[in-house]
């Protein structure tokens, strides 16, 4: 009985799979769509890019470029690490937080909110091109 | 560990090294040549970068730090001969800024001098500067030294004069190191014909100090750590055997030879700057004698900045680098390799873990 | 991590076994939260060492008036400090300038003493025997002339070191005192049960809060060390955090230069920093003679630190909300007062308010062991 039920879900899988297939072809992505998606990071890169170097992420005026021009000594690539500065081990976003709350004098970003994406898009992309090591110091 | 009844003497004995830690009383460490009159001491402080905040506010970091560096040159017995201040005293150039971080300058119980600073420089052109501080380039001689200082971060006049709408947006254009919207510092013709015309009144055997804020070199354009006629102004400086270029700009510990020319950079006080290699996307020609500070905990705003003083030997500079929650680095010119190099850690077995930029 | 069951009872402290490395002899077992001992220490010592090293550490006769021992400033009963005073008091009632430092987890410093001027626990425990304000002796001589000569204490030499009249020398003294002390450990508080244990009601909520406040807004995690896997909450360095110096920073310059003008030794200097006030106020200065060290006392650990009032090295704060306060005006006790130019970089205005002051020391109080909790804290 058991033999029979799989065999026969396999087979209505496999038959709605090729519909699908033949109707879609959703897993084949083109080179536009590829520069299109790489257009939209790039999009969120540039606001990236604007907070690093704007006052509004602090109180005092300081922007995240006085410290680390192009994100430089960032290293987004040791991430998750341990962090002396915490305690403990975090990802990059948590450290984010950190410089926002400690040199900014400002208030942490919820770590979903489209301004952390932006940041940490920007200090990938200008790291693009290096090895991970997660958790060097 | 008992007993460190030391006198400068058997410490530089025990030690193996010749060395002006960063301790006082300050004695000039007796070199082995040169006679005792060409001896003495002067302090550098740099890159303060007094901000604004609003009011009577300014960004307590900032000023925290030139309150040390001001407190600690202070203590220096017996007394440097005068101090420099190497540039970048205000971040916008605003009149509070300069006059704030005047005050706190003002406090130094030494005669000061004062090189010019792009931060300073970009919104009235230097204008508020020359009232608190006189000319932006000059020069003076001292126990046998020509001392030089240059307005090295001016650039080029379409950028200066026209590129911009007011002279706020310029000095904020300037004000981002790695601003793609930003334009190379350079001396320029004027200042490096009142140059030629200063040097040829000195002897040839006399010994040059020029004090700058961009390196006179051309290490990394994109921080600009550039001076566009750096190759002229060196070659003006061709003909003396013993110069030595001290500058500012960079936030970090920097130190070079090319030809007759040795360089070296101070720290700020205010904040440390990443070296070039610490960015992947960047091509630069930084000194590969250079044995770079010790990375920063940010926790400790103090830590990978600081400022410095100079024993002059014979014309030859000797730079005690003094560093806060660090030892300090002492970089000499070493007469028998005929360049500068870092009393402890030049040899690169003697390198410790935070020297590793990446 | 092992957490046998069966050894709950024991104390109410959970052990932790730590593996060791090959070779060695079996480790002293480290409490919950704390890091493996140093190498210096790894080799527990025998009983009868420590045995020795304790009534050593107790005896008073090691001083000018024979009342006054290691114990009377680090006493047992009171978490092995002199709690409530402030400075501590020698023989005829003498007092220094400094307040003493409990003896519970020293084995975890790389320096002893405020300003670090000890490399070692031995070394230590040979300056205040000879120091006038606190056990008064002129030199050695008299303690070892005790422990030769006594019966007891010939015996107990004899026994643990092989070692008996003229052979006993200083040497073994605080060999066996250290060997004592480094048995003075504690962890397994609530918050070690909480943070390295997976208890999560070891804290209170407000303790909860306190402790993420320790971590961010309070800035106290770099000094005061918490790690992923244990907590020594010390970084073993110096800081000026300004106190003590702030009343006479106008005279900074001048104490200082004066006082490296006198070139004094290392058994000089001990002396002078406990009997004169101002001259304490220099702190590490006195050791390094380094700019950066102008002001600067070693961050003690903060386990247990709810028994051992007051507070800082001249016991200048009497609570920890004062301290919390302290640090709350950016390191000085009276907002008013101003910054000592040479505070220590990590020390800065933290806008705090009162509740979230009142969790940080919830937090602190959480980091009593529980062998050390006194009946008033219940």
């Amino acid at each position: 009985m058991k033999a029979i039920t799989v065999t026969a879900t396999l087979g209505a899988v496999l038959l709605a799979g090729t519909i699908i297939g033949f109707l879609a072809q959703a897993d084949e992505f083109t080179k536009k769509d590829q520069e299109r998606w790489q257009n939209e990071y790039m999009a969120v890169v540039q606001k990236g890019r604007a907070l690093w170097t704007s006052a509004e992420l602090g109180t005092k005026g300081v922007a995240c470029a006085q410290c680390h021009p192009n994100a430089a000594n960032t290293h987004p690539e040791t991430y998750p690490k341990f962090q002396q500065q915490l305690g403990r081990v975090i990802a990059l976003r948590e450290m984010i937080n950190w410089c926002i709350q400690q040199p900014l004098e400002g208030k942490p970003l919820a770590f979903d909110d489209p301004k952390m994406i932006a940041l940490e898009s920007y200090i990938a992309y200008e790291r693009r091109g290096v090895r991970m090591d997660p958790g060097k110091h | 560990m008992n007993d460190f009844r030391l006198n400068r003497r058997d410490f530089i004995k025990r030690a193996g090294v010749a060395t002006a830690a960063a301790a006082f009383p300050l004695s000039v460490v007796e070199l082995a040549f040169g006679a005792a009159q060409d001896k003495f001491t002067f302090a550098h402080i740099s890159d303060a970068h007094i901000q604004h905040v609003k009011g009577t506010e300014f960004v307590r970091n900032w000023d925290r730090g030139l309150i040390r560096a001001v407190a600690e040159a202070n203590l220096l017995t017996p007394k440097p001969d005068f101090v420099m201040f190497g540039g970048d005293l205000a971040q916008l150039g605003t009149k509070e800024e300069l006059d704030h971080g005047a005050e706190m300058l003002s406090r130094l119980r030494h005669k000061t001098y004062c090189v010019m600073g792009e931060h300073d420089y970009y919104l009235d052109l230097g204008e508020y500067w020359s009232k608190l501080f006189g000319p932006h380039y000059y020069s003076f001689d001292h126990k046998g030294v020509h001392f030089v200082v240059l307005n090295s971060i001016l650039t080029y006049d379409e950028w200066t004069y026209n590129r911009w709408p007011t002279a706020r947006q310029r000095m904020l254009e300037m004000a981002g190191l790695d601003n793609p919207n930003g334009s190379p510092f350079m001396v320029g013709e004027k200042q490096r014909e009142w140059l030629r015309a200063d040097l040829a009144r000195v002897a040839k055997t006399t010994p040059i100090v020029l004090f700058s804020h961009s390196p006179i070199q051309k290490l990394y354009k994109g921080w600009n750590f550039w001076t566009e006629d750096a190759e002229q102004v060196q070659a003006l400086l061709k003909p003396f055997p013993t110069v030595t270029v001290i500058y500012g700009h960079v936030h970090q510990i920097q130190y070079n030879q090319v030809g007759n020319i040795t360089f070296h950079s101070v720290m700020a006080t205010a904040w440390p700057w990443p070296y070039p290699q610490s960015y992947a996307q960047a091509e630069h020609a930084m000194p590969k004698l250079t044995v770079p500070m010790n990375r920063a905990d940010p926790f400790f705003e103090r830590d990978a900045t600081g400022w410095q003083f100079i024993d002059m030997d014979t014309g030859r500079v000797m730079m005690d680098y003094n560093l806060y929650n660090n030892t300090s680095r002492v970089v000499a010119y070493n007469p028998a390799t005929r360049q500068p190099e870092d009393r402890v850690y030049q040899d690169p077995s003697k390198r410790i873990p935070p020297q590793d930029h990446y | 991590m092992i957490k046998p069951r069966w050894m709950a009872p024991l104390i109410g402290v959970q052990l932790l076994f730590i593996a060791t490395a090959p070779g060695v002899e079996a480790a002293q077992k480290v409490p919950l939260g704390l890091p493996p001992l140093p190498e210096r220490a790894t080799q527990a010592a025998s009983p009868e060492k420590v045995a020795l090293g304790k009534k050593l550490f107790e005896e008073t006769r090691f001083s000018a008036t024979r009342q006054v021992s290691c114990a009377t400033c680090h006493d047992a009963g009171k978490a092995f400090t002199d709690s409530p005073l402030s400075v501590s008091e020698g023989i005829r009632q003498l007092k220094g300038t400094r307040n003493a430092p409990t003896v519970i987890n020293a084995v975890y410093f790389e320096t002893m003493f405020w300003d670090g001027r000890s490399p070692s626990l031995e070394d230590q425990a040979l300056h205040p025997f000879v120091n006038p304000v606190e056990m008064g002796l002129k030199d050695h001589d008299p303690i070892l002339a005790i422990v030769r000569k006594d019966a007891d204490y010939a015996r107990a030499f004899d026994q643990v070191f092989g070692k008996r009249g003229p052979a006993v020398t200083m040497a073994e003294v605080t060999d066996a005192i250290a060997a004592f002390e480094r048995t003075i450990i504690s962890g397994g508080s609530p918050f070690d049960c909480y943070y390295f244990g997976g208890e999560e009601d070891a804290l209170t909520p407000a303790q909860k809060r306190g402790l993420k406040l320790f971590v961010n807004e309070g800035r106290c995690v770099s000094c005061h060390v918490i790690e992923q896997t244990q907590a020594l909450f010390t970084d073993n360095r110096f800081h000026n955090v300004g106190v003590g110096i702030t009343a006479i920073q106008q005279d900074v310059p001048a104490l200082a230069v004066e006082f490296l003008k006198t070139r004094a030794t290392l058994a000089e200097v001990d002396i002078q920093v406990l009997s004169d006030k101002r001259t304490s106020e220099l702190g590490r200065l006195a050791v390094t003679r380094l700019f950066d060290d102008i002001g600067s006392f070693k961050t003690p650990t903060l386990r247990n630190i709810a028994v051992t009032a007051p507070y800082m090295h001249d016991g200048s704060l009497k609570t920890l909300r004062d301290v919390v306060v302290h640090y709350n005006n950016g390191g000085v006790t009276n907002e008013k007062d101003r910054v000592n130019d040479f505070l220590s970089g990590g020390i800065r205005p933290l806008h705090l308010t009162e509740a979230q002051i009142d969790d940080l020391v919830a937090f602190m109080e959480s980091l009593t062991s529980p062998e050390y909790v006194q009946p008033a804290q219940l």
